[in-house]
C-alpha cells in the first residue's frame, strides 16, 4: 500500500501505456501461424484418468514407433514393480509422474534420479556370446542372464541392449512382459504364496474355479478401489 | 500327471491310443519300442510313397481341423504355406496349453512325444519346412524331458535332423519352452515369443501361413491336431472321416472338471456335452446341474437344457460357447453364474496384452461391470450397458482374445438372465454368493451410484 492515494493506480497505468507500445505477442491463428520446427509435434506429456492413475500402459508403441528414439520407458510399470532407467534426462519420456511434470516445466523431487548399479559385465558377455548377439535369441539370453544374477540388473539389460543392437526400449518390453523373468532380486525363499504372487491373474482364475466347484470362500473385497490395479482383485480371500 | 477317465468302450482312441492308462507304453528314449509301437511308420510312409502333396491331399480329405480352438481345416492351412514361393518355412507345434487349469496337450507329449513328432515332421515334410519348434509351457518339465528324449533318440535314427531318410531334407526340430500370459497361446503371439520379442498379436490376414515366424510362411498346429497326422496316414481318411462329427471328425483329449472329480478324456467331436459332463461324474446326491462352463476362462456359460448340444466346433459356436482350451467345467447349484462370469472376465481382462484400446480398456470395462454387480452398486443400466460393450469389443477386436473374453459375460446374460437381474435390481444373489448392493437402498443412503 502507498502513501500517496492513487499512486497505484498510476504506477499500472503507466506499465500498461509502456506495454501498448510495444510489439505485440500475440499471434492472430490461424491468419498468422507460428513458427516451429517442422517435425515438431507439441509437448510429450502423459495423461491422467479419473482415477489418478497415468493412462499410459506401457504398451510400447511409441517408443518402438519413435524414428530417433527419443521415447523410452522407465520408472513404474503396469505390474507395479520399480524399475530404475536413466539417461540424460532431456532425451526421455519416462513413464512416471515426475518426468510427466518434469516435461511441464515444473521442478520435481526427485530422489529416484540417480544411475544404476554396476555390474561384471563379463558374465553378461560370455552370454551374449553364446548366443552369437542374436537379438532374436533376446528370450533366451534373458532366462540365461537372470540365472546369472538371480534378476535382470538394469546394468545387464544396458549391455544386452548394446551389444545385440536391440532398442532398450523393445528389451525392456520383452522382458517385462514375460511372467518368469524379474527385476529386483527374489526373496531368500520363494514360497508357493511368492510364487502365486508373481501370477495373481492365474491364481485367483483357479481359486474361481474350485469356488464354483464347492471348495467356496467367502466372496470379499470391494468395487470403488482407487485405481484398476492389476494386482488387486477382489476375489482374492484374506 | 492327469488322470485319464473312463469312457464308453466304443469310443475310439487316436490320440491315448499309445498311454490310455496314463502312463507311457514305451521309453520315449528308445526307438524300437516306438517303432514297435508303430511310431514314424506313417511319416516313412509320406517320404516313400505319398509325398508332400499326396500327404497334404490326405490330410484334406480327412477333414482335420485344428485342434487350437479355432477348427481351421488343417488340410488348408498346409497348402496355403505350401504354396508360398519362397524357401524358408517353418512349422510350429503349439503346445504352450494356455489354460493353467487344463492339461491335455502336457499329457498328450509327456505319454507320447513321439506322435507329436512324427506328425510334426509330416507337416514340415508336406509344406517343405526344414525347421521346426515345439513350443510348450517351461514348468511343463514332464512332457519336456519326454519330447527331447523323444527327438534325441529320432534324431540318431535318422528320422529327425539333416538327411532324414536319405532324401537329402533337413528337418531340425528345436523345443521352445515358453513361460508367460494366457494370450501367449494366440498364434501369432506365440510366434512373437519364439523371435525373442513382447508378445502381442498381430493384425491376421496375413495369417502365420502365409507371413508368420520371422517373416516366413509358418504352420502353426495345436499338438493334438499334429498328433492326429500320422493315424490319419496309416489308417487313411475315410477311416478318420468316419469318425466323430461329420463337420468335425475326429477325437479330442477334453479336460473335465467337476465337483465329484477331474480328468482328461478323449472324446470324439460331436457327441452331446451333457455326457461329456458326466465323465466327471456329474454332481453329488441332492445337487442339481447349474451350468456348464464350455471352453475355458474364455469360455461360455451354458444352462443344463444345452446339454444335448454336440460337442464340436459349430455346434458350440452357435449356443455361444467354443472349444476353446477343451476344458468342461461342471457348475452345480451351489455356484452363482453372475459371480463365475465376473472372475472369468477379470482372468481375461488381467491377461490381456494392452496392445489394443478393445483389449486394454473394453475388457477391463466389463470385468468392472462384473464387479459392480456381484460385489458393488450396479447400475440400472448396467445389463444393456454389457450388451452394447460386449458387442463393440467383439467388433473392434484385434485377436480373439478380447472377442472371446465377452463370453462369460453375455452367454450369463443369455441363459441366466432372471438371475442377473435379480442382482441388479433387487441386490440379492439367489445362489447367497455375491453382496450386490440394492438399488434402491443404495439411493436412500446416497451412496455414489458411479464409484467405478
Ligand atoms: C487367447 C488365445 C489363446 C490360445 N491358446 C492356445 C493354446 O494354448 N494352444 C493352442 O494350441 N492354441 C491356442 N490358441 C489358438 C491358436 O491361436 C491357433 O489357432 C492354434 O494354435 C492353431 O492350431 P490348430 O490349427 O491346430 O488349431 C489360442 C488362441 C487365442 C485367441
Ligand atoms: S507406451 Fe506410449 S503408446 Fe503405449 S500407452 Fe504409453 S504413451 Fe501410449
Ligand atoms: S489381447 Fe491385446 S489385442 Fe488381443
Amino acid at each position: 500500500m502507498s502513501s500517496v492515494p492513487g499512486l497505484g493506480i498510476a504506477r499500472g497505468m503507466a506499465f500498461t501505456l509502456k506495454r501498448f507500445f510495444e510489439p505485440k505477442a500475440t499471434i492472430r491463428y490461424p491468419e498468422q501461424a507460428a513458427d516451429s520446427a517442422p517435425r515438431f509435434r507439441g509437448r510429450l506429456q502423459l495423461l491422467y484418468d479419473e482415477w489418478g492413475t497415468l493412462k499410459c500402459e506401457t504398451c510400447f508403441q511409441c517408443a518402438q514407433a519413435c524414428p530417433i528414439e527419443c521415447i523410452d520407458m522407465g520408472g513404474l510399470d503396469t505390474k507395479g514393480r520399480y524399475h530404475v532407467h536413466w539417461g540424460p534426462p532431456e532425451t526421455y519420456g519416462e513413464r512416471r509422474e515426475e518426468s510427466a511434470l518434469r516435461r511441464s516445466g515444473r521442478t520435481v523431487p526427485d530422489a529416484a534420479y540417480q544411475h544404476f548399479e554396476p555390474i561384471d559385465v563379463a558374465t553378461v558377455d560370455a552370454i551374449l556370446d553364446r548366443y552369437d548377439h542374436d537379438p532374436k535369441q533376446a528370450l533366451q539370453i534373458l532366462g540365461d542372464v537372470q540365472d546369472a544374477f538371480g534378476y535382470l540388473p538394469v546394468a545387464a539389460l544396458k549391455q544386452i541392449s548394446f551389444a545385440t543392437g536391440t532398442w532398450y526400449a523393445m528389451l525392456y518390453g520383452t522382458a517385462s512382459y514375460y511372467r518368469h523373468l524379474r527385476f529386483e532380486p527374489p526373496a531368500a525363499t520363494e514360497t508357493r504364496a511368492a510364487f502365486d504372487a508373481h501370477r495373481p491373474s492365474e491364481t485367483s482364475y483357479l481359486a474361481a474355479l474350485g469356488a464354483a466347484l464347492g471348495e467356496r470362500q467367502p466372496a470379499t473385497g470391494t468395487p470403488a478401489q482407487p485405481r484398476g490395479s492389476r494386482s488387486r482383485r477382489p476375489s482374492s480371500a484374506n | 500327471m492327469a488322470t485319464i477317465l473312463r469312457t464308453p468302450a466304443d469310443w475310439p482312441r487316436i490320440l491315448l491310443a499309445r498311454g490310455g492308462r496314463g502312463r507311457p507304453t514305451f521309453d520315449p528314449a528308445d526307438i524300437e519300442a516306438a517303432g514297435a509301437a508303430g511310431a514314424w511308420s506313417a511319416f516313412r510312409s509320406v517320404v516313400r510313397d505319398l509325398g508332400p502333396a499326396g500327404s497334404i491331399a490326405t490330410i484334406a480329405a480327412s477333414g482335420l481341423r485344428g485342434r487350437g480352438g479355432a477348427g481351421f481345416p488343417t488340410g488348408e492351412k498346409w497348402r496355403a504355406a505350401s504354396e508360398q514361393p519362397v524357401a524358408r518355412r517353418f512349422v510350429v507345434a503349439n503346445g504352450y496349453e494356455a489354460d493353467p487349469a487344463v492339461v491335455t496337450d502336457r499329457t498328450l507329449m509327456a505319454l507320447d512325444p513321439h506322435a507329436v513328432l512324427e506328425g510334426l515332421a509330416i507337416a514340415a515334410f508336406s509344406i517343405g519346412a526344414s525347421e521346426a519348434v515345439v513350443a510348450l509351457r517351461a514348468d511343463a518339465t514332464d512332457a519336456l524331458r519326454a519330447l527331447e528324449a523323444a527327438v534325441l533318440a529320432a534324431e540318431n535314427a535318422g528320422l529327425l535332423g539333416v538327411d532324414v531318410l536319405g532324401t537329402g531334407r533337413d528337418i531340425v526340430v528345436t523345443i521352445r519352452p515358453v513361460q508367460g500370459a494366457y494370450m501367449l497361446g494366440e498364434e501369432t503371439v506365440l510366434l512373437k515369443a519364439l523371435e525373442g520379442k513382447r508378445g502381442q498379436p498381430e493384425q491376421r490376414p496375413p495369417y502365420p501361413a502365409v507371413r508368420g515366424l520371422f517373416g516366413a510362411p509358418t504352420v502353426v498346429n495345436n499338438v493334438q491336431t499334429l498328433a492326429a497326422v500320422p493315424w490319419i496316414v496309416a489308417n487313411g481318411a475315410p477311416a478318420f472321416a468316419a469318425i466323430g462329427s461329420k463337420a468335425s471328425p475326429g477325437t479330442v483329449l477334453v479336460h473335465v472338471r467337476g465337483p465329484l472329480g477331474e480328468g482328461i478324456a478323449e472324446v470324439p467331436l460331436g457327441v452331446p456335452l451333457g455326457q461329456i459332463a458326466g465323465l466327471a461324474g456329474g454332481v453329488a446326491e441332492g445337487r442339481t446341474l447349474k451350468a456348464l462352463l464350455v471352453g475355458g476362462p474364455s469360455g461360455g456359460i451354458l444352462p443344463p437344457d444345452v446339454a444335448d448340444t454336440a460337442y464340436e466346433f459349430d455346434a458350440l459356436r452357435s449356443v455361444g460357447a467354443h472349444l476353446g482350451s477343451r476344458s468342461v467345467v461342471v457348475v452345480d447349484d451351489r455356484a452363482c453364474v453372475v459371480d463365475l462370469g465376473r472372475l472369468l472376465t477379470r482372468f481375461c481382462a488381467d491377461e490381456a496384452c494392452g496392445k489394443t484400446i478393445p483389449c486394454r480398456i473394453g475388457t477391463r470395462r466389463l470385468a468392472e461391470i462384473g464387479e459392480r454387480v456381484t460385489v458393488g452398486v450396479p447400475k440400472p443400466t448396467d445389463a444393456t450397458l454389457l450388451a452394447d460393450l460386449a458387442h463393440d469389443v467383439v467388433e473392434s477386436a484385434l485377436c480373439d482374445h478380447e472377442r472371446l473374453a465377452t463370453l462369460p459375460m453375455t452367454s450369463g446374460m443369455r441363459y441366466f438372465r432372471s438371475e442377473l437381474d435379480e442382482h441388479i435390481l433387487h441386490g440379492s444373489c439367489p445362489a447367497g454368493v455375491c453382496h450386490p448392493i440394492a438399488l434402491a437402498a443404495a439411493s436412500r443412503s446416497n451412496a455414489p451410484m458411479t464409484s467405478r
